[in-house]
Order: C-alpha cells, then sequence, then structure tokens
C-alpha cells in the first residue's frame, strides 16, 4: 500500500474528476460572509459609482480567478457600475482580454452586448454620455438589444479596458493622484481624455471598490498603495493556495472581503444567480461536484495511507520509494 | 476556422503536458519549452505594443515630449549589461529604480503590513454585548499570536511554563495553520484540474456545456 505506483493515484483522481461532469450530484454550495460582504458591497452601487478590476492573474491559475473576475464584472453590469479594468503584467493583459471576450460573447448565457467606443462617437459629441439617455438615444437610432443579452455595455461608459502597465505598484500609486496620466490610451488605443467615466472619475479617490483577481502576492499592492495611501476600499479574489496567507488583511479590516479560489467564484455565481443577476450559474459552481469527489477520494487515500503506515510499523518507513 | 484550431492546439498541449503523469517523454517536455517560449515571447510583444511604442516611441517620433528621452536612454542603459567593457552603465537604472522603489514603497508597506496587522491583533478579549464566538475567537487569535511568536524566538531555550508550553502551543498553531494551506492547496490544484477538464470536455469535444 505504501508503495503503491502514483499513477494510479493520478489515475483515481482523474476518473472522480470526470465522472461528476455527467452525473450530477448536485451539491450545494452555501455562501460565506467573507464572499457576501463583497457582493452586498458591489449591490449597493450605482451608476454614480465607479470599480476597479484588475486581472492579476496568468492563464496558470485562470480555473480559478477568472470567473471571480467575470462574475463581479457581470454584476457591476448589471447595477450600470463604470468598470475599469487593469492587470499588472503582459500575460495578465490577455486573461483581461479573455474575459471581456467571455461577458461580450453571444454564445455565453447573460451576455452583454458591447458597443465600441468608436461607433457611439457621434452621440458622445452631441453630449449624450449619460447611461440611460445614451441607451435610448442608441435604440432610437435603430440599434436593438441582440435576444438573450443582458443589457448594452457602452465602451467608455461602461467600462475602459485600462489594460498592463509596467511596474504596477507605482501605477497604483499615481492613480491615486490621475488615472488618466498612467493610462493616456486604453488597450484598445482609445484616448481615455475622452471616455466619460474617466472625466467623472478622475483619480482612485474617486473610485469606491478595487477587487484585485490575483494568482500572486501582488495582490498586497492595491492594500499598500491605494487602501493605505487613500482608503480605497480594496476586495480580494484570490486563489485558494494563496487564501490562508491573506485572512490576516481581512481579520484586519484591510479588505472587505475575499473570495478563495474555485469555492469563493462558486459562491459568488450562487448569490449572482438567487438575487436574479445572472440566469444561471457558471463554470466555478459546475466545478464543485468534481471539487467534492475529488476531495472525498484524497481524504480516503490519506486515510488509507496512514492505516498502511502505522500498521506497518514505522522502520518500513526505510521501505518507502526513495528511502534508503 | 481558427477559433477550432487554437481549441484543437490548446487541447493537445494539455494532454502533451498531462502525459508527464505517465512518465516523462518528448512531448511534455515539447510543451514545456513552448510554454516558456511563447510567454516571453507574448509579454514582449505586449510590453511594446501598449507600452514601449504608445508611451515612448510615438510621443518622440511626434516631436512633443523630448523629456522622454531622459527615461527612454536610461532604459536603453540596461543592455549595456551585454557589452562588458560599458557594462558598468546598467548599474545607473538599477540604482535610480531601486532608490525610487525603496522612497516610495517603505512607508506604504510597512504601515500596511506591519502597523496594520499589529493594530488588528490588539482586540478587546470581551466588552459588554460580544457574542460568546466573537469573545472566543479573540482570545484564540490572541493566545495564537503569541504562542506561534513565543515559538520563533529562540534567544532563551524553550524550558518552563512560559517558554516551553508557549513553544509548544506555538508549534500545534503553526501546525494547524499549515493543515489549513494544506487543505486550500489541494483545491487548487484541483480547481486547475476542474478547469482544465471543463476544456477539454466542454471547448474541444462537446461532451459538456
Amino acid at each position: 500500500m505504501l508503495n503503491i505506483d502514483r499513477r494510479w493515484i493520478f489515475l483515481g483522481i482523474g476518473i472522480v474528476s470526470i465522472v461528476p461532469f455527467f452525473i450530477n450530484f448536485g451539491l450545494p454550495v452555501t455562501t460565506t460572509m467573507e464572499v457576501e460582504s463583497i457582493f452586498d458591497y458591489v449591490n449597493e452601487l450605482g451608476p454614480d459609482n465607479a470599480i476597479f478590476i484588475s486581472f492579476d492573474f496568468a492563464p496558470g491559475t485562470q480555473a480559478e480567478n477568472m470567473p471571480m473576475a467575470v462574475g463581479v464584472m457581470r454584476h457591476a453590469f448589471h447595477n450600470d457600475v463604470p468598470v475599469f479594468m487593469t492587470a499588472n503584467y503582459p500575460l495578465h493583459h490577455g486573461m483581461m482580454l479573455a474575459a471581456m471576450e467571455y461577458v461580450f460573447n453571444p454564445t455565453t448565457v447573460g451576455f452583454y452586448q458591447e458597443v465600441f467606443f468608436d461607433d457611439w462617437r457621434d452621440l458622445r459629441e452631441a453630449g449624450v454620455t449619460g447611461k440611460y439617455e445614451l441607451i435610448e438615444a442608441w435604440e432610437n437610432q435603430g440599434n436593438q438589444l441582440p435576444d438573450g443579452a443582458m443589457g448594452w455595455v457602452f465602451e467608455g461608459r461602461d467600462y475602459a479596458a485600462l489594460g498592463y502597465a509596467p511596474v504596477f505598484n507605482l501605477v497604483i500609486l499615481g492613480m491615486t493622484v490621475s488615472i488618466e496620466t498612467q493610462y493616456p490610451v486604453d488597450a484598445h488605443g482609445n484616448s481615455t481624455g475622452e471616455m466619460p467615466m474617466l472625466r467623472e472619475h478622475k483619480s482612485l479617490r474617486e473610485i469606491d471598490l478595487a477587487l484585485t483577481s490575483s494568482g500572486s502576492g501582488a495582490c498586497v499592492w492595491w492594500v499598500t498603495y491605494a487602501r493605505e495611501k487613500i482608503g480605497l476600499p480594496i476586495a480580494f479574489g484570490l486563489t485558494a493556495v494563496m487564501a490562508t496567507d491573506y485572512f490576516p488583511y481581512l481579520q484586519s479590516g484591510q479588505v472587505i472581503g475575499q473570495m478563495g479560489g474555485l469555492r469563493g467564484a462558486a459562491e459568488y455565481e450562487v448569490l449572482l444567480t438567487e438575487n436574479g443577476i445572472t440566469p444561471t450559474t457558471d463554470k466555478a459552481f459546475t466545478g464543485m461536484d468534481v471539487q467534492s469527489a475529488a476531495h472525498i477520494l484524497i481524504i480516503l487515500l490519506i486515510i488509507m495511507g496512514n492505516i498502511a503506515f502505522f500498521a506497518g510499523g514505522f522502520h518500513k518507513k526505510t521501505l518507502l520509494k526513495g528511502g534508503s | 476556422m481558427y477559433d477550432t484550431i487554437g481549441i484543437w492546439v490548446g487541447a493537445f498541449f494539455t494532454l502533451a503536458i498531462y502525459s508527464f503523469l505517465y512518465k516523462e517523454n518528448p512531448i511534455y517536455r515539447l510543451a514545456e519549452h513552448l510554454v516558456v517560449g511563447i510567454s516571453s515571447g507574448y509579454a514582449m510583444a505586449v510590453t511594446y505594443q501598449i507600452t514601449v511604442k504608445p508611451r515612448l516611441i510615438d510621443p518622440l517620433l511626434s516631436g512633443n515630449h523630448w523629456i522622454l528621452l531622459i527615461p527612454g536612454i536610461l532604459g536603453l542603459l540596461y543592455i549595456t549589461r551585454f557589452i562588458p567593457k560599458i557594462s558598468w552603465l546598467s548599474r545607473y537604472p538599477i540604482g535610480f529604480y531601486m532608490g525610487t522603489a525603496m522612497g516610495v514603497s517603505f512607508p506604504l508597506i510597512m504601515k500596511a503590513n506591519v502597523l496594520r496587522q499589529l493594530e488588528g491583533a490588539m482586540v478587546p478579549l470581551y466588552s459588554s454585548g460580544m457574542p460568546w464566538t466573537e469573545v472566543l475567537g479573540n482570545i484564540v487569535m490572541i493566545l495564537g499570536t503569541l504562542a506561534a511568536l513565543i515559538y520563533f524566538f529562540f534567544s532563551k531555550p524553550h524550558k518552563g511554563l512560559f517558554f516551553g508550553t508557549g513553544s509548544k502551543i506555538g508549534i500545534w498553531v503553526i501546525m494547524l495553520g499549515f493543515g489549513a494551506t494544506f487543505g486550500f492547496t489541494i483545491m487548487g490544484r484541483i480547481s486547475l484540474l476542474i478547469g482544465r477538464i471543463q476544456y477539454l470536455l466542454g471547448d474541444w469535444l462537446h461532451l459538456i456545456e
């Protein structure tokens, strides 16, 4: 037992990770206070507010971090809260673009219809920049919301894809004075100075929340350079591996809430669906059955390994693979 | 068409990486090297496209922002690392960056990671109207913090009631912390596997939604 070929364990994990996708157990996901606090905070915001979503993760942790960022993004769009999107590394910039592609893709259930910055230039130049008057004027031009879309999202009014900028900790610090000086143009080459949402929210002092969906310690930059300098409320979306390390920031009140791993993302999806913000839960929730099945197998393996170890006597440990 | 090709390429390299679970093989090696190479290439391209070009080259070519020559030249000095005779010049941008970063960061990092954490640990053990769960939580947190700190206090032997018992409690507290981290780590690793399986079964094979 102690010398079982590890490939059998990999095979077992593989099987229990695939089967639940076909046999839906429907295990419930209960929500926790640290995720609810983020949801409640975003839920209180409206068109006069604005938030930052920082894509601080690479493709390696996309499975965990992406649903968190997407969940908060959809929540903000639903409540007409303008969203600034940033990235602290070139690879993370690609994750930001991928999140937008997912939320704006008509094949995504509950997608948002994107309107590019140049497409509504005439309305902008005519002074129509308020969200609701903009929708009315846009639809009066003959544009119709596609079936299944949750609403219109205007680039520059509802979101600004600012993207990557080097030495991001100093960029955060710079944005406490002016967002435009740090990002004269967005990721699509649009002038940020012409964006209504940037005219209304010139610096981080006029922002209501920054969510960092992070796969590295860079999430603390937001606490250090924004929370501590100007008091900007911060929320963490972290990989499960990081979660325990960052609970102290929650306990000290430096962050308003924390989503930990796929479980945290699934909780946010449940809250979105229960409150009618999204029609269905998404990928994180789907993965939770698999997560539970895999955890049960791992617990069984740990118990069996311990039984075998103690039943065989401590001296047998030298027979373990790698022992001398 | 391009999406389909991309999904097939992604599926191939996912399976190539997982083939390592059976045993090391050339396909895995190929995938591993491509990850490193493509990541670096992508990072360089993005940095040039959205940083160097719009923030340095374009403004300089427009002829209005000559001040950018200073950071531009300072940045170029990094490259002198590759020319041994003048490699000492690279110390200037490094020195500038280190000095600036330290000066800007030090007070804020102290505040965020030390002072605020100390403040967060200074909670009342009891006050009227406080629920018993919070009282218990505060006691556990304060005693746990003190015990863990005693464990890492090496200037006195870990003997006696204070240092001996304190360090023993400390090691238990630390072990509990490691246990929680281990549990979260397993959850994280399984989550990444779930992400890949969703890609293979959903995006690639269309067996699940």
